[in-house]
């Protein structure tokens, strides 16, 4: 919730209003995780393996690249060991049959997991501490408060053990001194010692809050945001694509029987219209970087 | 003073009527809806709507309660210490201290503390191991582990005796042990299951928990062995914070 990209360079999406990226991210993640359509779980894999490209630079695509194929191969191939329904059995193993629809369910599965996986990983760069606060500080203000402290505390909790930890090393009681139950119990001491440490600090932070008027009315946010005419065309957009998705979803253009055997409704021109919608939809913020990146060209130019 | 308790049992009227609206009709017309409406075939749509619902009258309590900083602080830090502390034994699976302190915050803080701490540890940690489909099932299962031992222990007298303490302290680790076994266990292993099938058996159900048995009881004992080491500091500091700035008005039973 609070990395932001290492370079400072902000994509197009991630500057629109924190309410349209909140509702983009729920939007993605539920068709994400309920539409198990090849075409609709296709599209959704690389929108958002894409966005994380864009997002993180090319190591992430080097780690998508040797984690993502391997990973879904074998979560296909782990399917059918327990899963035996369907009709086309390819082979018998131990006399339990092998069948080509628990093949595609487990690889169908697999490819859902990763791609809801890979746009909470999105989120969790676009959707900074601050965009969250802003839009639920009113409606569950104490609830994310909790959960963006919580989220800074982690790193901060880290650091101070590593002070903790070199000042225990300079009496010669580190983790890493000693033999193996000594070891145990200055590790013991070292954690109890950041216990103490991290709840005092929280009770001098919350102090420190409340003489600052923490909790009274009319308080404002850290940074503040404007609904813009950019921001409204964008969300026309995304309502629109969300809603043909949606009426596709109800006339069952999504739907997909694995078992007994794999059923899908035949290709309309509807059903394009549909997975166009969805594609759109996915690629919603690399389509607004391409348009940016052409609006600057053709700046630069004019000049 | 009377004005304020008439509010607070107004509230706890309104937050009744809330729960029991969701348990008695939203949640059955959600399976109805789920069983006519998409043909009964949408299992993992509808059971995460369920852990959803099950999580809500928990947060608008806690919202409505208008909590003090001090007590939103204290349950940040043992959420991010749960979190750290997943995240620090990372190269052991299952092998983690979170269930242990979501218990033992649970214990200190009560009932509706220990499930906060659960559902945010689970939420936040899954950002350094990765989120999916399977979170809210986390949040809710660690949640409950949290909530089930306020219930039992929060409040509650202690033993002074040093013979006393330390089977309290074995029964707070066997009892961490069988919860783990006893809730966690089965709520991952049928997510796990409806994520896996679109058509969820017994037979499939009782299949993975087998398959699971080794994950569950490393996590289980990892779980007593922490409760075994941390309970005792743990509980001690919160307490010493609790006392010391007056965060209860009740101060804990017994030292």
């Amino acid at each position: 919730m609070a990395r932001r990209t290492r370079t400072g360079y902000r994509d197009v999406f991630s500057t629109c209003h924190p309410a349209i990226n909140f509702f983009y991210f729920a939007s993605v993640m539920l068709c994400g995780m309920f539409f198990l359509h090849p075409v609709f779980l296709g599209i959704s894999l690389v929108g958002s393996v894409a966005y994380a490209i864009l997002l993180k630079g090319e190591r992430t695509a080097r780690f998508y690249l040797w984690g993502l194929v391997p990973s879904i191969l074998l979560m296909a191939l782990v399917n059918p060991l327990f899963n035996h329904q369907g009709v086309t059995i390819l082979l018998y193993v131990n006399n339990n049959p092998l069948t080509w629809e628990s093949i595609a369910y487990g690889l169908a599965a697999a490819v859902m997991l990763f791609s809801v996986a890979s746009w909470f990983s999105c989120y969790g760069v676009v959707m900074t501490s601050d965009k969250f606060l802003y839009l639920f500080g009113r409606v569950i203000p104490a609830l994310s408060l909790v959960l963006s402290m919580a989220l800074r505390f982690v790193p901060r909790f880290q650091a101070q053990a590593r002070v903790i930890s070199n000042g225990q090393k300079c009496v010669g009681r580190d983790a890493s001194n000693g033999n193996l139950v000594q070891k145990l119990r200055n590790g013991m001491t070292i954690l109890s010692i950041l216990v103490t440490w991290a709840l005092e600090n929280a009770i001098e932070t919350a102090d420190s809050m409340r003489a600052r008027g923490f909790g009274l009315k009319g308080r404002t946010s850290f940074s503040l945001y404007r609904f813009d005419s950019r921001d409204r065309c964008v969300l026309l957009v995304l309502l629109g694509l969300v809603a043909v998705v949606l009426l596709g979803a109800a006339t069952g253009e999504n739907d997909i029987l694995y078992f007994p055997r794999i059923v899908v409704k035949p290709l309309s021109w509807w059903s394009a219209v549909v997975y166009l919608a969805y594609g759109a939809l996915c690629l919603l913020p690399l389509i607004l970087e391409g348009l940016e990146a052409y609006k600057w060209h053709r700046l630069r130019c004019k000049a | 003073m009377e004005q304020e308790q008439t509010l607070a049992r107004r509230a706890r009227r309104r937050r009744t009527l809330l729960t029991a609206l969701l348990v008695l009709l939203v949640m059955p017309g959600t399976i109805l809806f789920g069983v006519y409406c998409l043909d009964d075939r949408k299992y993992y749509f509808i059971s995460l709507l369920l852990i959803l619902y099950t999580m809500v009258p928990f947060l608008l309590v806690f919202e409505r309660r208008r909590p003090q900083a001090r007590e939103l602080m204290i349950l940040a830090v043992m959420s991010a210490l749960a979190v750290a502390s997943r995240v620090a034994f990372f190269m052991l699976p299952q092998f983690k201290p979170i269930t242990a302190i979501v218990i033992l915050t649970g214990i200190a803080l009560g009932p509706q503390a220990g499930f906060l701490t659960g559902a945010v540890s689970g939420f936040l940690s899954n950002f350094f191991f990765g989120q999916g489909p399977w979170t809210p099932w986390q949040m809710f299962s660690f949640g409950i582990l949290g909530f089930l031992f306020g219930l039992l222990f929060y409040g509650r007298r202690r033993p002074t005796t040093a013979r006393g303490q330390r089977l309290w302290l074995v029964l707070v680790s066997l009892l961490g042990f069988v919860g783990v076994m006893v809730v966690y266990g089965p709520l991952m292993n049928l997510s796990a299951v409806m994520m896996m099938t679109p058509q969820v058996t017994w037979s499939m159900f009782w299949a993975s928990v087998v398959v699971a048995i080794p994950m569950d009881l490393v996590h289980a004992g990892s779980t007593a062995l922490f409760l075994l080491l941390l309970t005792r500091p743990i509980l001690e500091k919160l307490e010493r914070v609790q006392i010391k700035y007056g965060l209860l008005e009740t101060p804990p039973t017994s030292r």
